[in-house]
């Protein structure tokens, strides 16, 4: 009985914590966006929002993580086949390299880019050569958003495939079926929950990425701003109705990924308990 | 005429040696059993002969041609994996139609052929289930039917019956037997447990340290032991490192170690034996295991523990009490020979097992 009560004590404490904490940190500022951002009224807000460099930094921002997930996704789904179902020599230094995106600084991955492509580099002269930019262009901007979503996907896909095991592909291939079509009818099935969670994941993270575009970007008004950084951008400029309109135009994206992400999450979970 | 052969296969798996100058050679029609401790490289023979691993050296032939070089689907073959391996996101019928819609067979043939084999393994009703939905049993028949599918001239069988409890296993073995005798289809299965190759088997291969110890039927490997490992490894054997004190038991070769099965031996209470009174040894029981149907009992002679077995009927034994001991017969081993030695006061009765 003691311990009973106790224990409801606990929860309840616990509970309140939680929520003061996310009222906080998280609730509070998002109502004090929408509220900054309808300060000049419905009219300023749309007004806002509809503005030319916005809708540009938005279709800006959703290039880059549309090509930035389509790569990842390839580039995860053939590292995590390639980490989980052969043997070779360099698989842990692989997978180790896979997460480093995750454990750099964004801003250090912008630089690594300059670095690279930047004037000062050797292969500048052979870019510029064939008219490629890729320092302070766009190209930039999605190799930026690729380096750092890169793990996203990988590491989703990787357990699962660990706990599947081979057997099911072996059985299929010694029935004659070939590479594409194990991985079409055998693998996929088993990756494709995880998958998605993967993708939501790194759509999230792209379209919020700053640092490393930040670096690589340089904030050309209408040409290589995203939202993120266009948000910075008015926000520097003390045009605040601005910078939390346009702020809640990624607030709605993240919304809109949460749920995607909470019903991917629910039909994953029902598909595994019917496969246990 | 040989069906599946092995000729001097090596296999390494980076510096484990996996198979050693494996020579086998199988029958059509037959049913083998590849039987061996873990680690003993019976799986990888089989998979070797499925295509799943490549032999570092050495020739695999079926059906006279050498298959080395012929992709594992190619070779006519059906696999069993240990777990089965099901597709666990397809339903039964997909499950056993899947080898038919690779090789594109029509759809109303696929059909006629699903439907035929989930009558011959009792699951009719079945095929919209998905795997997980499937008993132990249920599941090894499935499997079973998606490998015999295309029809394959060879059945391979990697641990059938080790996923599945021990009342539905004794079941299946009856069944498996039964159904590879009426199909007809040349069969290979791996197994740790002797006695279900013995049960199951028309010929055992006894693996060991990646090397074939002996091959033969289950009589064969019972009665005539080639090796000292089948002679410790078939049957429950008791390891005995001083058979010279046994009475009537003449020495052989240099070694002192022996074998002896519990069915070899006979215990009887003080003046209950006739037939050998005088040639019996004393001993004390110290441990009396019951197994159901008969009493397992462990008494010490010459300071070995040694195993008999007694049936429930015969007056009880108890703990500690002085029995007399008459072993009948003891498989002698010296270095890699091994010498089958009856007890010499029977020496003009004949032998049967």
């Amino acid at each position: 009985m003691n311990l009973r009560r106790e224990n409801k004590v606990l929860k309840y404490t616990l509970i309140t914590i939680s929520f003061i904490f996310l009222g906080v940190f998280l609730i509070l500022p998002l109502i004090y966006i929408v509220i900054t951002a309808l300060k000049d009224g419905i009219a300023g807000y749309i007004n806002a929002v509809s503005d030319e460099y916005a809708i540009k930094a938005a279709l800006l921002t959703i290039e880059a993580t549309v090509i930035a997930v389509i790569v990842n996704t390839i580039f995860g789904i053939a590292a995590a086949w390639l980490i989980t179902k052969y043997a070779f020599k360099g698989k842990k230094v692989l997978s180790t390299f896979i997460d480093l995106p995750v454990t750099v600084s964004p801003i250090i991955a912008g630089l690594i880019y300059v670095l690279t492509f930047g004037r000062q580099s050797s292969l500048y002269p052979i870019l510029d050569s064939y008219g490629i930019q890729i320092i302070f262009a766009v190209p930039g901007i999605v190799l930026a958003t690729i380096f750092v979503t890169f793990p996203f996907i990988s590491r989703e896909l990787i357990p699962v495939l660990t706990a599947q095991g081979t057997d099911e592909e072996e059985a299929a291939a010694i029935m004659g079926a070939g590479t594409a079509t194990i991985f079409r009818k055998v693998t996929f099935p088993h990756i494709k929950w995880a998958l998605l969670y993967g993708i939501v994941l790194c759509t999230a993270r792209a379209m919020g990425e700053f640092g490393a575009v930040s670096v690589l970007s340089g904030h050309l008004r209408g040409k290589t701003n995203t939202l993120p950084l266009y948000i910075e951008l008015l926000y520097q400029g003390y045009d605040f109705t601005g910078a939390f309109a346009a702020s809640s135009i990624l607030v709605v994206l993240a919304i809109v990924v949460l749920i995607l992400r909470l019903v991917i999450e629910k039909r994953g979970q029902k598909e595994l308990d019917l496969n246990k | 005429m040989a069906y599946v052969e092995l000729h001097d296969i090596n296999k390494h798996f980076k510096k484990f040696h996996a198979s050693k100058d494996i020579n086998i050679s199988i029958e059509k029609g037959k049913l083998v059993a590849l039987l061996g401790p873990s680690g003993s490289g019976k799986t990888t023979i089989l998979r070797m002969i499925a295509g799943l691993e490549q032999p570092d050296s050495g020739e695999i032939i079926i059906d006279g041609k050498v298959v080395n070089n012929i992709p594992g689907s190619e070779r006519g073959i059906g696999f069993v994996f240990q777990n089965y391996a099901l597709f666990r996101y397809m339903t039964v019928y997909d499950n056993i139609a899947f080898g038919l819609r690779v090789k594109k067979v029509p759809e109303d043939k696929i059909k006629a052929r699903v439907t035929e084999l989930l009558s011959l393994i009792n699951c009719e009703g079945l095929e919209k289930r998905y795997p997980s939905q499937l008993s132990g049993g249920q599941r090894q028949r499935v499997a079973f039917a998606r490998a015999l599918a295309p029809n394959p001239q060879i059945l391979l069988l990697d641990e059938p019956f080790a996923a599945i409890d021990a009342k539905v296993r004794l079941e299946l073995r009856t069944w498996l037997r039964q159904m590879i005798t009426k199909l007809n289809i040349t069969s290979i299965f791996v197994t740790h447990d002797q006695d279900e190759a013995i049960e199951v088997a028309d010929e055992i291969i006894v693996t060991n340290q990646g090397k074939v110890e002996q091959s033969g039927t289950p009589q064969e490997l019972y009665k005539n032991p080639a090796t000292p490992f089948v002679a410790q490894f078939i049957g429950n054997s008791v390891a005995v490192e001083n058979y010279q004190e046994f009475r009537y038991f003449n020495r052989k070769g240099d070694g002192t170690k022996a074998y002896i099965r519990p069915e070899f031996v006979s215990v009887f209470k003080k003046g209950e034996s006739v037939q050998f009174a005088n040639s019996a040894e004393e001993a004390v029981v110290e441990d009396i295991i019951f197994r159901g149907s008969s009493l397992e009992i462990k008494a010490r002679l010459h300071g070995n523990l040694i195993s008999a077995n007694r049936s429930i009927n015969e007056p009880e034994i108890k703990v500690g009490e002085t029995v007399d001991l008459f072993i009948y017969r003891l498989y002698i081993v010296s270095e890699d020979e091994v010498f089958l030695a009856t007890n010499s006061s029977l020496a003009e009765e004949d032998v049967v097992i």
